[in-house]
């Protein structure tokens, strides 16, 4: 079993192998990449293949509504089970038609993590195998978790509460 | 009745001893003390709905059995968790496989009315929007001693029912 990589040791790797093409942060001490759509597939299964990297498990790929003009971004955890270090790899996606690659032919598990970040947020995965809703009910209409979704509850009677860190406090 | 078949036993809207109020009295009384009920749990809430089958508070007592195999032998239907618009088919689908007379009781806020899922695009606002429904238990979850409570209260209407007119108003769900 190897030793963790460090954010700064994973970055200068992935900087070496695709230069341009990502940008590297360290997020708390875990590296988060982001990287161009056209790299994205090449990145994950460096990623994965790389044995000093060796990150062989994908925890979760998400979506993220960055609100109007910030469009989508796909994120994609990987854990190495080996070296026991994790990267962040995140791809931005314009609001219009956001289209990325998918890594379900890298990682099986994949396959149902995009399918649901497709039905909510609307991102099409090119090559995905089957392309269909997974959790909703299938005559739902809609992307409920983009922020333009509208609650119907909510249009009809405004949420009566007080957003977290804004109550007033009662008591002495 | 089917051609044949024996006059006693089932009960219908046309059996007409249960006209004759000392039959109604037993009948009523011997029908709220069997409710074989079948377990909806879809959430948190039928944890608290299993507890209350368990020995400390032991619904048993109050002669609701737990729990029928499955829908066609259950008398009492208890929905105990949060809706989906997804699974509201199956509600219906397993209410209405269920024999004549039946009973609903909607247990906790999420059945009754969407609870602190008010405003999501994926949960059904009451379940009575599918079936109808005789008791409905408050709380977030309810505790086991508010479904002992919720039985009382369906007992209660047992007890003061005409069997005839609860077939009459149709126990069928509304469409």
């Amino acid at each position: 079993m190897g030793r963790p990589l460090s954010a700064e040791e994973v970055g200068s790797r992935l900087r070496a192998r695709f230069g341009d093409d990502i940008e590297v942060a360290d997020t708390f001490g875990q590296l988060a990449a982001t990287v161009t759509v056209d790299r994205y597939h090449d990145l994950v299964r460096f990623l994965r293949d790389e044995p000093e990297l060796a990150c062989d498990f994908c925890d979760f790929t998400g979506g993220v509504d960055l609100g109007p003009d910030g469009g989508f971004e796909v994120v994609t955890q990987l854990t190495s089970t080996e070296h026991h270090h994790d990267v962040r790899v995140k791809v931005r996606l314009p609001s219009t038609e956001p289209t990325c690659p998918t890594i379900s032919d890298l990682f099986p598990t994949c396959d149902w993590h995009e399918r649901e970040t497709m039905e909510m947020f609307g991102i099409r995965f090119e090559g995905h195998p089957h392309p269909v809703k997974l959790l909703l009910a299938e005559p739902f209409e809609g992307f409920p978790l983009r922020k333009d979704f509208p609650l119907m509850s909510r249009e009809v009677k405004p949420w009566p509460g007080v957003p977290e860190g804004e109550e007033v406090e009662d008591d002495e | 009745m089917a051609q044949g078949g024996p006059d006693v036993g089932v009960i219908t809207e046309k059996t007409p001893i249960a006209k004759i109020k000392p039959v109604r009295f037993l009948l009523n009384w011997g029908r709220r003390y069997s409710l074989w009920v079948f377990n909806f749990g879809l959430a948190c809430c039928s944890i608290e709905f299993i507890a209350a089958s368990t020995a400390k508070n032991d619904f048993i007592r109050l002669g609701v059995i737990p729990f029928a195999h499955g829908p066609r032998q259950a008398d009492l239907l208890v929905v105990a968790g949060t809706l989906t618009d997804k699974m509201a088919p199956v509600i219906k689908r397993l209410y209405d496989q269920m024999p004549d007379p039946k009973y609903v009781i909607s247990f906790g806020s999420c059945s009754n009315c969407g609870g602190p899922y008010w405003d999501s695009y994926s949960v059904t606002k009451g379940v009575d929007q599918i079936i109808p429904v005789d008791v409905f238990v408050p709380g977030c979850p309810p505790r086991p001693e508010a479904l002992l409570h919720g039985i009382i209260r369906l007992q209660e209407k047992i007890r003061d029912e005409d069997i005839q007119e609860k077939f009459r108003s149709g126990t069928t769900a509304v469409s």
